[in-house]
C-alpha cells in the first residue's frame, strides 16, 4: 500500500485512444465529484491502457467504464506503485541499440525496410543507419524512437 | 506517435501550454515533441505527482524531446 493509500487500477481503452480517455475521465470529474481520483497516466509504452490513481475502489472504476465512451473494461486487481514507477522516468530511445545492430525502420519513407546500425547519438536520440537491400550505402538519420531492434549486434 | 494537433509542452517543467508561454514558469521554450501523458488531479494526496515533484495540478508529458 502506497503513502496515502492510493491504488493504481489499469483501465483497458481503445487503442490510441489513451490521451482521450484520460481528458474525458477529467472532464468526468468535474460533474462527478463523488470520484476521488490524485492522478491519471497514459504511458507511450503501454498501448490500450491508461493507469488511474485513485484511493477508490474496484467497483468505482467499472463506474468510469460505463460513462467514458472508448474505456473498455478495468483489469481485475490493483497495480502496486512501484509496478508504474519505471513510466515515470522514461528511458532513453536509443538505450539498447548499438553500432551494428540490425534495425527495422517503422516510420517515415523507409518503413519496414531493415537497416544497419552506424552511429549512435545518444544526446539528441538519433541513429544514424544504412539500408540492409540497398546497393550503395546510403546513411540515413532517423529518430531512436523510429525504429525496432531484430537483431542485437554480436560481441 | 505523432498525432494531427500535438499540444505544446514546455522543455523544461513539461507542462502542457496552450498560448505562446508557459504559466508556470514562463518560459517560451516550447516542443510538440513529446510522448507519455499524465495528468495530476490532487498532486498533495499523489504519490505520481510526489515522485514527480509536482506541487501543482495540470497536465504533463512525461517524455520532452
Amino acid at each position: 500500500m502506497s503513502e496515502f493509500g492510493n491504488k493504481i487500477y489499469a483501465l483497458k481503452t481503445t487503442a490510441n485512444k489513451e490521451r482521450k480517455v484520460v481528458d474525458d475521465i477529467v472532464k468526468l470529474l468535474k460533474d462527478h465529484p463523488e470520484f476521488d481520483i490524485k492522478a491519471i497516466m497514459a504511458p507511450d509504452e503501454l498501448r490500450g491502457y491508461v493507469l488511474i490513481e485513485t484511493p477508490d475502489e474496484y467497483a468505482r472504476m467499472e463506474q468510469i467504464v460505463r460513462l467514458i465512451p472508448n474505456a473498455r473494461a478495468v483489469v481485475k486487481g490493483e497495480t502496486s506503485f512501484a509496478e508504474v514507477e519505471h513510466f515515470l522516468e522514461p528511458k532513453a530511445a536509443v538505450a539498447g541499440i548499438d553500432e551494428g545492430t540490425i534495425v527495422e525502420l517503422i516510420a517515415g519513407p523507409f518503413k519496414g525496410e531493415k537497416a544497419v546500425v552506424k552511429r549512435v547519438d545518444a544526446g539528441k536520440e538519433e541513429i544514424t543507419v544504412e539500408l540492409y537491400e540497398s546497393m550503395v550505402p546510403i546513411p540515413i538519420t532517423v529518430r531512436g524512437d523510429n525504429v525496432r531492434v531484430i537483431e542485437k549486434a554480436q560481441e | 506517435m505523432v498525432s494531427k494537433k500535438q499540444q505544446n509542452v514546455c522543455r523544461s517543467c513539461h507542462r502542457m501550454v496552450d498560448g505562446d508561454a508557459c504559466v508556470m514558469c514562463g518560459s517560451t521554450n516550447l516542443t510538440d515533441d513529446w510522448a507519455g501523458y499524465l495528468v495530476v488531479i490532487d498532486p498533495r494526496h499523489s504519490d505520481i505527482a510526489q515522485k514527480m515533484n509536482i506541487d501543482a495540478p495540470g497536465r504533463i508529458a512525461l517524455k520532452v524531446r
